[in-house]
Parts: structure tokens; sequence; C-alpha cells
């Protein structure tokens, strides 16, 4: 019986190594001596998510849940335990302070599993903080920080989704791809490395409606950054709607977003237009605000966000189409690894066969092509470009160099709230001033301070939102949680001693919410240095 | 604020003495200042006349060799008087020569803690908690998670880190600030074998630590030249990110400061090893403090003054903070000497 203890401590250990394979090495040790449920409980546990991504299980823990249950294990008020977040910087590793290290009853993997597990089933906030206060009780500081850590979806250890794949394939002498088409297919980190221990990863298959990662685009800025790939490239209009896969089989259709979760319901109609096509398939593609055969301002899409049952007068209101612009599975067959020229012709063969809104594909020879495609694809109300090396296969869930996205210089940020303030004037009394952040490694630093953009009913939703977020309140100034991404454009960027990124941006504007978006999504200081030395560089 | 009347006023600079004429480690210039200890964010150049015990007063000195002001040297114990309020320096635990301030009169009692810590460290006389009715205390660290190790431990792991290092073949570079954790660590490496060698604003201060009675056989000034295989490497934090640091090409980062607490601060100073080793008092002795000087009141200032005042009026105890106006709107930005 492998005790949590070990795991939080092996985690902590990985926290602390210097260096990815530092990292693998030492997750690969724990992962080696275990097999069957354990393991697959361990592999899930070390990789942050405590459930297969397919299961679409989510423990919904929220901060004041975990801070009542905190207060109540500890003894320590609600405003003392939001002050030592703030300043630990992270709650689970002030929790695991406040945690007296008195001996307990030790807690197995597979007793965290369960109960994990149960917490997920929970729907009652009481019940969720009785059910986290009893976890705390039995926990060590280590196991503490862990176990916050893992409810607030954040380890913060240094390790991503790849690391975890190589230490399962080092663990049990298996391929680092073979793991990583494992995962991808199987949607299960666990069933990946209990497989792998029994040298069965070749048995795994891609199953519908267990949701797949995404593949991403590396931004550029200039046309001429790509100008000797060109030859190599499709390029695509790159719209700016909500990503979603497509997954159809045995008459059944359900979306899935970026963050995995399935939002068939909010889009009925697109549900309903890929059901009539016939065969099964998994498609990549966007969902837009759709009107007379063009797309429509992402404010008005924006709308239909979050609306688990959209009322008719809406989807009257804003209609919206799914535009495919790549097929990753047909008739049960995968086509992951298949180049994009294959994966584009078994796409247009379902658009011959029924009625789907495929994405045109164009060429360029020359930057120039490219900067003329760019201006068109504004015309046409879309956001840049795309551009698709036509020999690469799909890489889930990873971003590469394969696919570009040309957005076009200091265009926008995605960036994470950490910080709302009361506005001025108009919006006094309101959360309206936003403090936010670009990913550091595993951290968030501040880059800039913007007056919000959106509307009163959006502040005042997004208001709600973060007061449940808050960690700490300094007189006006609310602390929260980086949750919440959105996205900013700026004129420029310059040094600033102000913020700990070292950068700050010049007339940040708040263009919209981007609820589709995981803080880990968010934009980089990478990102914004290099933005930052291009335009020093002019 | 009248609760600190008749000792102390508050002026936007900071503590006032009315009947010494004095500020409390002002941060700027004053005529006369009463400097509680020689960091530098309490003993600032150029002031008229400075009142202090003899080791801060030869720190200053050290410090700011060209100043031409008067100095007044009070000893631990020694006693002041003016317009009917008396004046004595009571050991603060936090550097070499850093003082409480304990002022009586007819009405009452204050004891201004300054920087304190209650643990007892090398290089330091232990502070002591005389019983005063009112108690002006540093809150650095008041929040229940400080809680830091006994020293013997985090000594032990400092050791044990810059073994490792040369195990490993790279160099121990220690960060610290350079008076006072700088001397502490390297009396504490020499004891096991372990040389130092020290960045100048460290070694610049040795000579007043050697008229107290510390040797350093086994330390020597970066001036000298860089640090050789076998030998640990103190700089400030603020050097963790320059040249000094990154022109070495195999090392070990150890940060030493209150703040290691933090997991954060591993990635805000490079640092491999983090250790809490502080000269501040934490959580339980600021606790400790405040229950063994027993006052009737007690005013918090710096750091979570807010949260330890609150947390001191729910356990009963009648307590409010006393914010600076850039601690009323933000938070305490962990950037000082911890």
């Amino acid at each position: 019986m492998t005790a949590y203890r070990a795991l939080a401590e092996t985690l902590d250990a990985v926290a602390k190594d210097r260096g990815k394979l530092a990292k693998i090495a030492r997750l690969a040790e724990a992962l080696a001596p275990l097999e069957g449920e354990e393991l697959t409980v361990a592999a899930r546990l070390l990789s942050g998510n405590p459930f297969a991504e397919w299961e679409q299980a989510v423990t919904s823990v929220g901060w004041s849940t975990v801070a009542r249950a905190t207060s109540e294990v500890t003894g320590w008020d609600l405003e003392t335990i939001g002050a030592c977040a703030t300043a630990i910087g992270d709650l689970g590793e002030a929790v695991g302070l406040l945690l007296s290290d008195e001996p307990r009853e030790p807690m197995t993997i597979l007793e965290v599993d369960a109960r994990l597990r149960d917490l997920s089933r929970e729907r009652k906030a009481a019940g969720k903080q009785a059910a986290v206060a009893a976890m705390l009780r039995r926990a060590s500081p280590v196991e503490g920080k862990y176990l916050l850590k893992t409810l607030s979806g954040g380890l913060r250890i240094g390790a991503d989704v790849t690391t975890v794949e190589e230490a399962v394939a080092r663990a049990f002498g298996a391929g680092r791809e073979e793991v990583a088409r494992a995962h991808r297919d199987s949607g299960d980190i666990g069933e990946t490395a209990t497989a792998a221990r029994e040298g069965r990863l070749d048995e795994i298959r891609f199953r519908p409606f267990h949701p797949i990662g995404f593949m991403l685009a590396t931004p550029i800025e200039q046309a001429e950054e790509v100008a000797a790939e060109l030859p190599d490239f499709a390029v695509e209009d790159k719209y700016d709607g909500i990503r979603a896969h497509a997954h159809k089989a045995e008459g059944r259709v359900a979306l899935y977003s970026r963050t995995l979760d399935d939002v068939t319901a909010q889009f009925p109609e697109v549900a309903e237009a890929l059901g009539r096509i016939p065969g099964s398939f998994l498609l990549d593609g966007e969902i837009l605000a759709w009107r007379d055969g063009r797309p429509v301002s992402f404010f008005r899409l924006q709308r239909r966000l979050g609306r688990k049952a959209p009322s008719r007068e809406l989807l009257e209101e804003i209609p919206v189409a799914f535009v495919a612009y790549d097929c990753l599975a047909r008739e049960g067959n995968t086509l992951f690894e298949s180049p994009w020229t294959d994966r584009r012709a078994a796409l247009d063969s379902i658009a011959a066969s029924g009625d789907l809104l495929v994405s045109p594909v164009f060429r360029a020879e020359t930057p120039a092509d490219l900067d003329r495609l760019f201006d068109e694809a504004r015309e046409r109300g879309n956001e840049g470009l795309m551009c698709k090396r036509v020999d690469s296969p799909y890489q889930a869930g990873k971003r590469g160099r394969a696919w570009r996205k040309y957005k076009k210089a200091l265009a926008t940020l995605d960036v994470v709230v950490t910080a709302v303030q009361q506005g001025n004037g108009k919006r006094a009394g309101m959360l309206s001033d936003y403090t936010f952040a670009v990913r550091d490694g595993d951290r968030f630093v501040n880059i800039g301070k913007a007056y919000s953009g959106l509307t009163d009913e959006e502040i005042r939703r997004m208001g709600s939102e973060f007061q449940k977020l808050t960690v700490a309140k300094y007189g006006p100034v609310r602390a929260v949680e980086p949750r919440v991404v959105i996205e900013v454009s700026f004129d420029s960027i310059q040094r600033s001693a102000r913020h700990k990124s070292g950068f700050a941006l010049r007339f940040p504007r708040i263009v919209r919410l981007r609820p589709d978006k995981n803080p880990e999504e968010a934009d980089t200081l990478e990102t914004v240095a290099g933005i930052y030395e291009r335009i020093a560089a002019r | 604020m009248n609760v600190l009347a008749p000792f102390l006023e508050v002026r936007p600079e900071g503590f006032y003495s009315s009947a010494f004429d004095a500020a409390l480690d002002p941060p700027e210039a004053a005529a006369r200042a009463i400097v509680s200890h020689g960091h530098s964010d309490h003993a600032a150049a150029g002031h008229g006349e400075v009142w202090g015990t003899p080791e801060t007063i030869a720190v200053y000195r050290r410090r700011h060799p060209d100043w031409t002001g008067r100095a007044r040297e009070l000893r631990y114990g020694e006693r002041v008087e003016a317009a009917g309020v008396s004046l004595e320096l009571h050991p603060a635990g936090h550097v070499l020569g850093s003082a409480q301030l304990f002022f009586e009169g007819e009405t009452g009692s204050l004891l201004f803690t300054g920087d304190f810590k209650r643990r007892v460290s090398r290089t330091t006389v232990p502070a002591t908690a005389p019983r005063a009715d009112v108690l002006v205390t540093e809150t650095t660290f008041g929040l229940p998670v400080f809680r830091f190790p006994p020293r013997e431990e985090l000594e032990a792991r400092l050791v044990a880190a810059c073994r490792r290092a040369f195990d490993e073949g790279k160099t121990p570079v220690l960060l610290g600030w350079g008076f006072g954790r700088s001397q502490e660590v390297a009396l504490a490496l020499a004891e096991a074998g372990i040389p130092t060698v020290l960045h100048g604003s460290a070694w610049k201060l040795t000579p007043e630590f050697e008229a107290a009675g510390h040797a350093f056989p086994l330390s020597r000034a970066y001036e000298a030249g860089p640090a050789k295989p076998g030998e640990a490497l103190v700089v400030p934090p603020n050097c963790a990110r320059t040249p000094v640091v990154r022109k070495l090409k195999a090392r070990l980062i150890v940060y030493l400061s209150g703040w290691a607490m933090r997991e954060a601060s591993r990635a805000d100073y490079d640092a491999d090893v983090l250790i809490p080793m502080s000269d501040h008092a934490d959580f339980p002795e600021l606790l400790q403090h405040v229950a063994d000087v027993a006052p009737k009141r007690v005013v918090t200032h710096h750091g979570y003054a807010r949260d330890f005042a609150r947390i001191l009026v729910s356990r009963g105890v009648d307590a409010e903070p006393l914010l600076s106006p850039s601690e009323q709107a933000a938070e305490p930005d962990g950037e000082e000497e911890g």
C-alpha cells in the first residue's frame, strides 16, 4: 500500500530539482515500483489531475471552500488564512505551513483517489468543505500542501504533461513517442502508465467522446520570419471564435472546448448540423458567431458563452456555425500521424458528402503574398492567418512550430488577472480595474493594469466571480487567485522596475474575456521579452 | 496616536521622541537620530547627531566614513533623561549592537522593539523583555505561516548544502545581507571547517565583529579574487542575478532569509536551496514577546502589522496597527532585509 505522503514528498522533491532530466528521473523512480490501480492513480496524481482527462470530472472546490476547511482544521480565522496565502504566494503552501506535524493515521493513494472522487460528486458547498476538512485532518504538512495544489489545479513543480510522459517511458522502458501517443488516444496518463508497465501501449486506441488535446501554434510577428518556409505552408484565415473538437460516432455528436469541457449543450445548432453529416469523425475547428455567410464579432459570440441551455431568443439573435479545418479521425481510423495534406483530403471528402463549412486554403509564395492574405483575412472579419506545414502530423496538446499564427505586431496578449480594484466615477463601487500577469515558468508576473473595456454587465458578472477568487484585501485592492484569462491589446512595451516581470505594457486595453482559456495557456514572459526586443530593434 | 504619548509621536517620516528631540531610525538625514541598529534602512547617512550602542555607532562610522556628525554612545542598560522621560537601550538580538528602546516616565513606560528576535544567534546579545505599559513591536513575520526551525538545524542544512556543492564540483553561493547574516554564516561555516569569501559589504564590517570577540580565520575578501574550489561565496541577495554570481558556471545558490519560507523565492533568487535563517522574530517569538512584556496596549508596525494586531485582539490583547501610507494601500513587498 503506497502512502500518499510518499507521493507528496516526491512532488516536493521534483519542485526542488533543477532541470527537466532530474525531474523526469525522480518521477520515474516513484512510478517504477508501482503496478495496477496504484500505478494508475499515482501517475494521475503526479501529473496534477486526479482524474483521467476523458472523465470530465473536476473537484470544483473554490478558494473559499478550501479556506473554510483550513480554518476548521487549523483554528485560524479566514482573514488570517487569506493573509498567509498572499504572504506565501500559494494557498497549498501556506496551508502546509499551518498544519501541525503530529503523527496521524496515514492515507494511502487509493484512499486519496476515493476521497477526491467523492469530492467531485459532492454538489453542496458544505459537503465539499466537510470533505476537504476530513482530508486535511489526516494530512501532514507536505500532504496538505499537495492535496490543496491538486484541488486548485496547479502543482507548480515545473513538470508539464510531457515530463510525466517521459517519466512513464523511462520507468517502464517504453518509447517516448509511444507513450505520448497512448496518452493522447486514451486521454488518461494513468491508463497509459499501466499499459506501459504491462507492455501493451499498442492496444490503446482513440475512443470517440474522450476529448483530445489541441494542437497549438507559435506566433509570428512579421511575414519575413517564415519567408523560407512559405513553400511548405498551407495558409488559412485565423478565426476569432471558440476552438472546438467535434466528435461524431454512432449518431451522437459532442463538442469539446480547449479546456476539454463538453460544450455541446451550449451550441445545439452546431451539434444538430454535424449530426446530419454522414459517418463518424473527429474534426478540429472553430465555433463562430455567423451571419449572412460570414463571421461576426467575437463580442457577440461572447454572449453565447457559459450558457448551458441558450434560450430560443438568444439562438435566433446570435446564430453560430462550426468551421472545420482539420480531420483527426474518420470512420474509426485516426489520422494524427498523417501529414496535414492527407488530413485535409479527408476533411474535404467529408465536406463533399454533407453540409460542412471548411476553411478556405491559400498558398503564399512571398512574404508580400502573406501580408496581402493577412489584409484580406482581416477584411473577411477574421483575426489574421494560420500557417500550417503541409507535411506535419497533428501534435495534440502541444505548441509547436509546425503551426504558426500571424496576428501582427503588438496585437494582443492573453494574460491572467491577479488583482482587481474598484473603479472611479461612473464605475465607482464596481471591480473594474484589473492588474494582470503573464506566465514565467510556474508563476505569474504582473505586467500591467487596465481599466476595463468590458460592458457594465460583464464587469458586474466578473465582479462576483472575483469576489469568490479573492485571496486578500488591501484597502480597495483585492488580490485574486490567478484563474481568469483576459485578452489585452497595447501600443508598446516598456522596461519597468514597477512590475516583477520587468516590463510594462503601454496603454493596455482589455479586448475581451477568454473563458475558453486556462491560466496555463496565458502568454509567457518570454513572448513579452521577444516582442520587446523586436520593438527595441526597430 | 495618543497611546504613545508622552514618549513617542508619529511624524510623516516616522517615530519621534519630543523629550529627546530625536527621530527614531529616520529614513533621511536628521538633526538628531536614535539609531536602533546599523542596517542601512535604519541608519541613513548624514545625521547631525547619532545616539546608539557603541557597536551600532562603530558600524555607522564604517559605513559612512565621511560622516562628520556627533555620536552619543549608549551602552545597554545605561539611562539618559530629558523632560521627565528616561531612555534605556536593551538588547534586541537582531544584529550586532541592535537595541530595543525602553522609555519610562511618571505616567508609565513604553518598549519600542525596533527589529528584534528572541532566538539566540552567534553575534548578538539575546533580547530582553522588560515589562512595559505600551509595546511598539515590529511585525515583519507576523503571520502563523512564519515559524523558523532552530538555528542548529538551519546551520546543519547550510553546512550540508555547501558540502553537497563541493561534492558536485560547484561553488556554494550563499545569499545573505552584508551586515549580520553574512558574518553569522561565516562563523557557522568556519566551525565546520569551510572557508568563506565575503562580499565587500560584509568584509568591511568584520573589524567591528572582531572588536566584539568574533574571529574570522577562514574568511577573506572577494576583492582578493573569486572563490576557489572548496570555498563558499557569501554575497547579498541582490547579487543573485549579477555577473558576480552569473559568471560562476557551476554554482549552487542558497537563499538565506526568513522569506525563504516562500517557495516563490526559489524563482526570485534563482536559488537551489532555501534556508529560512532570519534575524527577525518569527510568529511564535512575536507572541512570546507580547506575553513577556505584558503590556496594556500593543502597537504593531512594519510587515503584517494589520494581521498581527487582529490576531492579538482575537486573543484578548488590546492592539492596533500603525500603518505607513504606502502600507495602507499595498501589501508588504518582501524586498527588505529579512
